[in-house]
């Protein structure tokens, strides 16, 4: 009964490898999950009703369904339809579709934070209605949530470890590998706990800068 | 013999899975509950050390992933400390320490947001410490944090999924069974998604009664 991390050193490599596949991941999904969060918010503060019920209808299911279910429903799912896709594929999209969920309620507060009173002086200025959502609606929705949608995203990368079950390789999949040829499980899993914790703190950080470095011109109403 | 066609007694496997999730959830969720309120109030208390291990140990749990906190306690206890642990221990230690984690920090910011000056007042009017926490700070810290907590309970019973993995027979394990059994992943998955959501939206629904009778005190009662 000693914690001895000496044994893990050989297989550090492998681990490498594990983490590097979690990164790529994590960066597609959040890159996904960002968009189709923004698309969705955009959608459920539409001024058309059916929008708005469909929008709400995607959120309402794929925040209340848990992930391990719709991973599952698209690795068998697809390949029933004729959609053959690799783990890593099904993964980056079933994590793209979950995180959008989540992290359009992020934006859309960010949409019913903005002041009417920009988006008349916006309309009245006879901009079209596409420019006013890029220009105008989106930069100042994204900025001031930036640090609900890093909640968000640091969720993302826990849920990431979920992958493994479809036999994806990443982190905690070369982990349950490293841990079975090494017959080490508690050194394996207490390293890949603190791995992940380390990660998911720098990112938090990483977005309380962002968060700053965007609100810098008003930082007393915001902050 | 090859049973590939939906039977009767599948429902029955259904409600069983379903049955071992709500209940794990139900008790996990208790002990959980009662677990991250007994921290907070460490923390309320200034406990020396404790309610520092405390917050770290809360922020080591909140930012590593679930899956990784089981195999650690499934798979790493057992090697380590040379104890057995079943699945169903794994689970309900595992989820019940999870829970507590977010209960913690929903706690602490529930106290945190009661008045400093309520509490001075009523230090000066001779109440005890306990009286204080009791009386002032308890019932205010909850109709602050009865909101948060519904989110986490919903979000704690999609969590449950995952002990599925190491191999208790729940809602996602008999979805899984049923999947290779009947190889019909789109009607399996969706009734899965479907019980998992109804729960959720249960659970949703009797969180925001609960809500609304403990706010009721700053309710408008008309004049």
């Amino acid at each position: 009964m000693q914690l001895d991390l000496s044994v893990l050193l050989p297989h550090a490599d492998v681990l490498w490898r594990g983490a590097f596949l979690s990164a790529e991941v994590c960066v597609l999904a959040i890159v996904g999950s960002t968009v189709l969060g923004a698309l969705i918010a955009i959608a459920r503060t539409a001024s058309s009703r059916w929008l708005r019920a469909l929008a709400y209808a995607y959120v309402d299911l794929f925040r209340n369904v848990p992930f391990l279910v719709q991973l599952f429903f698209l690795y068998y799912g697809l390949p029933e339809i004729g959609i053959y896709i690799d783990a890593f594929t099904t993964g980056v999209v079933a994590l793209s579709i979950s995180g959008g969920a989540f992290a359009s309620d992020a934006i859309r507060s960010g949409i019913l934070a903005i002041e009417p009173g920009i988006l008349e002086a916006a309309e009245v200025s006879g901009l079209p209605r596409r420019v006013i959502f890029t220009r105008i609606v989106l930069p100042i929705a994204l900025r001031t949530s930036v640090r609900p949608l890093g909640s968000v995203l640091v969720n993302l990368i826990l849920t990431s470890s979920i992958l493994s079950a479809i036999t994806l390789n990443e982190l905690t999949g070369t982990g349950r590998i490293v841990a079975s040829d090494t017959f080490r499980p508690f050194e394996v899993y207490a390293v890949l706990l603190v791995a992940y914790a380390a990660l998911t703190w720098a990112v938090s950080a990483g977005v309380n800068l962002l968060h700053r470095r965007l609100n810098r011109g008003m930082a007393q109403d915001v902050a | 013999m090859r049973y590939t066609e939906f039977t009767s007694y599948d429902l029955i496997l259904l409600a069983q899975g379903l049955g071992v999730s709500v209940g794990l959830f139900l008790a996990t969720s208790a002990i959980g509950l009662a677990l991250g309120t007994l921290w907070a109030v460490a923390r309320f208390y200034r406990v020396p050390v404790l309610s520092q291990a405390l917050t770290l140990l809360a922020e080591l749990l909140k930012n590593s992933p679930v899956l990784v906190q089981l195999f650690l306690v499934f798979f790493g206890l057992p090697a380590f400390a040379r104890i057995n642990v079943t699945p169903v221990e794994a689970a309900l230690i595992t989820l019940s320490l999870n829970t507590a984690a977010f209960v913690f920090v929903i706690a602490v910011s529930g106290i945190e947001a009661v008045g400093r000056d309520q509490i001075e007042a009523a230090r000066v009017f001779g109440l005890t410490r306990w009286q204080v926490l009791r009386r002032v700070v308890g019932p205010q810290a909850v109709a602050f944090g009865i909101g948060p907590l519904i989110a986490l309970l919903v979000n704690q019973l999609q969590v449950t999924s995952l002990i599925s993995v190491i191999g208790i027979t729940d809602l996602t394990k008999v979805g899984n069974i049923l999947n290779l059994r009947t190889l019909k992943p789109f009607v399996v998955w969706s009734v899965v998604g479907l019980l998992y959501y109804g729960a959720a939206k249960l659970v949703a629904h009797l969180g925001a009664r609960l809500e609304t009778r403990l706010r009721a005190y700053n309710s408008w009662r008309g004049l």
